[in-house]
């Protein structure tokens, strides 16, 4: 198998500080209104016995991605050689379809029109270093890299790799 | 816990309705072309790019994050990790993420203004640093001929590294009033400084219960430790209860047993659980035999405090009282961790006199996993600006109102008025009128209790003068504006964390004519005729005068420790009761903090200040058992939150980044709460109050009491850049400060003049 590059979030580590959301838009320059990464809540139970988890997730880099199957202009594309699923902003109409296929409902669209979204900060990657989100973290709670290490690092606890059709590269331990 | 399925699922549902929110948000061309400038930059000028190592300071007050701040083209365009800074091991927050929005924002004030128009108008005329100096220094000379020194006052919102000049100023000057909030650390620290005779830290690393009482360590600067060592507890598998009225992320990522306690009554939830622990005998009593005093007199007076008479004011059941006091007393390593949250109330030093006692007679003092004072470490301390040692009882006597009984003045950080009185003595004339007040970043009408009054005394005022970084609330009524640089555009001063110390550097230059807090009071006390006394405004022979105990020029500190400097840090001592408690006190007749050099159960240095000898419970100003009669009108109880992840008090809401993840004052509503009263999830809701009204949207939040609502302090302040405009100050806006009482028999902890945040009230769509 070549090479594939993901995330593995600790959601039992996040304590919903919004630093990765931050980090990203601010190292990506990411727009106004325009979210590459987000930070979810989920309440459960009953007052006074309440559970409350908390997630950080951007876009799955999916082994088989959706949105690059049904881009009629072949503008969202996955990286042969690390698994990165990428878009070409110049190529995109602009058609809303990779957002309807995405069930993780991650393509954003900023002022342009032109679909936009998390590119594991592939020039960080490139300059080895990690993407935002995952040094600001003050948690520890996200990890990138390769399958193969994330596995490793999931095994350590019982971390799992998400699993959905379109094959998410995101581990998450609870 | 929700199947993964469901989280997925709700975050397409939350993503859906969210968009409304997103497509509300209107871009500004300024801050787009703003970003497409960072962007060329980037792409062009690779040579030009620099990263210069730093921290930040946009929270406080203790010391701020490293980072290494990027410089492309000469402007700061974000920040990078410093793994090297112990303060934050390389992690940052939100906050400094968004710096750069921060440092270039619309609202950044650029150069020294004077008023024009009427007070409140906003109408100003740019005039130069020289010319503010002067004007300012002028004004007080006249005052202080006319009506004597003392007729100033400065204010300080919490500590901070500066906070040390402006008393060095005032003692220049001749004037003792400092104007402390009232709502923020000191509060808690003089009660424990005379109950066990320091303020004991938690220690979470050895911990293997960790009671969160009151405190938001995720939010108070997560970067710089509070979350690490949270995660590091949970993981080690210690045990966590969290007292507060909501369920925040501290407590739900521990699963932590939640103890819903109503606001501003944890005294009397202390005082239940002190009753518990010595009648069912769970306390130390070899501890208690040695190191405490008035254990007797504290076992008969506790008894009326029982956990049923708690269960009615705190709304926590007797059982979970008793079970929270057993678990804790019989912990041998449980450790407290508590804030400000206590600390909003009229019983705020009776909590952490009753916490400080429940520690000593569990033998939860100074013991590994408990709470600890630390040992210190090598590093010499820089030399202070302070002039603790020219106080004089006369001095005390001259504060126009006061913050701790004059008894007790000074307290570890100086002479201190409660700011609240230092502007009712502008209405009232008591004990005399104060006719000038400095104000670096402090806000007090949005960010003290009384709004309505501040706002009152503000238009009678004679000289008002404000320091910030960005345009305030209260900069209307200001007769001089001053324009301070952000950290990121001043090389001074240096940074401590613990045994680490690092020289500040310059990112980028100035913008305008701004120069740094530190620059502002050389120049001014220079510009009084004090100059000898503040180095005639030489602001690098003053930063050298301070490291000379450590050695060396500020120059040598940041040529030979570009990094930083770290020295040895002392091995862990614990159980140092006997040096402990003989710690001489800051007071003018320099006596210790505990005269019996043990524990103050009974404290007989209040009772001869006619003050309590033992805590005791006292009501809220308005809540379900201090006035019940009111609870047909105004059935819910209102509080705030003192701080949140993105923001800090008053400031930041301008800043787009940060205001794109906490985009409105979202009141925390029960669910059932907010059902009954056809509320739904983010509509916009009137808070009706007995002392002013709110405009704020309803946020369900099943984590909260029912009987409760809170929300963040601080609301006024819009973003251009995503087109959101300022709220009212007073009624009609988001300002919680405008709801609560303002009678003085009412509003104040008697004893160290902290500020209630409860009041009752009726919630209603808008």
């Amino acid at each position: 198998m070549a090479k594939q590059y993901g995330f593995y979030v600790e959601a039992d580590k996040c304590v919903e500080c919004h630093a990765c959301a931050v980090a990203c838009k601010a190292v990506n320059n990411v727009e106004l209104g325009v979210h590459w990464r987000r930070v979810h809540t989920v309440w459960g139970g009953q007052f006074p016995k309440v559970t409350c988890d908390s997630i950080s997730f951007s876009c799955m880099h999916c082994g088989s991605p959706a949105c690059a199957a049904v881009c009629p202009t072949g503008a969202v594309k996955k990286r042969a050689e690390d698994g990165i699923v990428t878009v070409d902003q110049t190529k995109c109409i602009g058609c809303h379809a990779c957002a309807i296929a995405c069930p993780f409902g991650v393509p954003q669209y900023g002022k342009n029109g032109a679909m936009q979204k998390c590119n594991l900060c592939l020039d960080r990657l490139t300059a080895d270093q990690e993407p935002a989100c995952a040094w600001t973290c003050p948690a520890g709670a996200i990890h990138a890299g390769t399958l193969e290490d994330l596995t490793k690092l999931a095994q350590q606890k019982t971390a799992k790799q998400l699993v959905g059709s379109t094959q998410p590269s995101v581990f998450i331990s609870k | 816990m929700k199947t993964l399925n469901e989280v997925l699922m709700t975050r397409r549902t939350f993503l859906k309705a969210t968009g409304a929110v997103g497509a509300a948000i209107a871009l500004s061309g300024g801050m787009q072309k703003d970003l497409l400038t960072q962007a060329e930059n980037v792409a062009n000028a690779a040579p030009e790019e620099k990263l210069i190592p730093t921290f930040c300071a946009m929270c406080g007050p203790s010391s701020g994050c490293g980072n290494m701040a990027k410089v492309v083209g000469g402007k700061f365009v974000g920040i990078e990790s410093f793994p090297e800074c112990p303060t934050n091991n390389g992690f940052n927050c939100p906050k400094a993420h968004a710096a750069p929005q921060w440092v270039y924002s619309p609202e950044r004030l650029k150069y020294p203004m004077k008023r024009v128009g009427e007070k409140g108008e906003g109408k100003f005329q740019r005039i130069t640093w020289d010319e503010a100096i002067t004007l300012i220094a002028n004004k007080l000379k006249e005052q202080k001929a006319k009506y004597g020194p003392e007729s100033l006052g400065i204010l300080s919102p919490a500590r901070r590294s500066y906070s040390d000049y402006l008393y060095r100023f005032l003692m220049t000057h001749g004037s003792p009033n400092y104007g402390h909030s009232g709502i923020c650390a000191l509060q808690r620290m003089f009660a424990m400084y005379y109950t066990v005779g320091a303020f004991p830290s938690a220690d979470y690393a050895n911990a293997d219960l960790i009671i969160i009482w009151g405190a938001q360590p995720v939010y108070s600067g997560s970067a710089k430790g509070g979350v690490g060592r949270i995660i590091a507890a949970k993981q080690r598998g210690a045990k966590f209860i969290v007292i507060k009225p909501s369920l925040e992320s501290d407590g739900a990522v521990t699963d932590a047993t939640w103890v819903p306690v109503r606001p501003g009554t944890d005294a009397a939830l202390a005082l239940a659980m002190l009753n518990v622990v010595i009648n069912e005998k769970l306390y130390d009593a070899a501890f208690v035999e040695q190191w405490c005093y008035g254990f007797d007199q504290l076992k008969a007076h506790v008894q009326q405090y029982t956990p049923e008479w708690a269960e009615k004011i705190t709304g926590v059941t007797t059982t979970q009282i008793k079970e929270v006091a057993r678990l804790y007393a019989t912990t041998p390593k449980a450790t407290i961790d508590s804030s400000n949250g206590p600390e909003h109330a009229r019983a705020a030093s009776d909590t952490f006199r009753a916490m400080g006692a429940l520690m000593a007679i569990t033998g939860h003092l100074d013991k590994r996993g408990t709470n600890v004072w630390g040992a210190g470490s090598k590093m010499p301390a820089p030399r202070s600006v302070h002039m603790m040692d020219k106080y004089t009882q006369e001095w005390v006597d001259k504060l126009v109102g006061y913050e701790f009984p004059p008894a007790f003045q000074p307290f570890v950080e100086g002479t201190s008025s409660s700011l609240y009185r230092l502007f009712d003595s502008v209405l009232t004339g008591q004990k005399y009128p104060i006719k000038a007040i400095i104000a670096p970043g402090s806000q007090a009408i949005a960010s003290t209790r009384g709004t309505k009054r501040i706002l009152e005394a503000l238009k009678k005022l004679e000289f008002f003068v404000i320091l910030d970084v960005a345009r305030t609330s209260d900069m209307a009524y200001a007769d001089v504006v001053i324009p301070i640089s952000t950290m990121y555009e001043t090389d001074h001063p240096f940074e401590t964390s613990g045994a680490w110390i690092m020289a500040r550097n310059k990112v980028v230059e100035p913008l305008g004519e701004t120069k740094s807090d530190y620059e502002f009071w050389l120049d001014l006390g220079t510009k009084m005729g004090y100059g000898a006394d503040w180095w005639n405004g030489d602001i690098k022979k003053h930063m050298d005068w301070r490291m000379e105990p450590l050695g060396m020029t500020y120059e040598e500190l940041r040529t030979k420790y570009p990094k930083g400097r770290t020295y040895e840090t002392n091995p862990p001592t614990y159980e140092q009761y006997a040096t402990r408690f003989a710690v001489k006190s800051t007071r003018i007749d320099k006596g210790p903090y505990l005269p019996q050099g043990k524990v103050a159960l009974y404290n007989t240095l209040f009772e001869k200040a006619g003050l309590t000898p033992m805590p005791v419970w006292r009501e809220l100003p308005e809540g379900p058992t201090a006035t019940p009669e009111l609870l047909d009108k105004y059935p819910l109880l209102l509080s705030d939150y003192h701080t949140s992840r993105t923001y800090n008090a008053a400031w930041l809401r301008h800043v787009p980044y940060l205001r794109e993840i906490e985009p409105y004052p979202f009141l925390h509503i029960h669910p059932d709460t907010a059902k009954a009263r056809r509320i739904s999830d983010g509509d916009w809701v009137i808070v009706e109050g007995i002392h002013g009204n709110m405009k704020v949207k309803a946020m369900y939040y099943p984590g909260i009491r029912p009987d409760t609502v809170m929300v963040l302090h601080g609301w006024w302040q819009g973003c251009q850049e995503l087109g959101m405009p300022d709220y009212p100050i007073a009624d009609g806006g988001a300002n919680t400060n405008n709801m609560y009482t303002t009678d003085p028999n009412k509003m104040f902890d008697p004893v160290v003049t902290g500020m209630t945040s409860q009041t009752l009230v009726q919630v209603k769509k808008a």
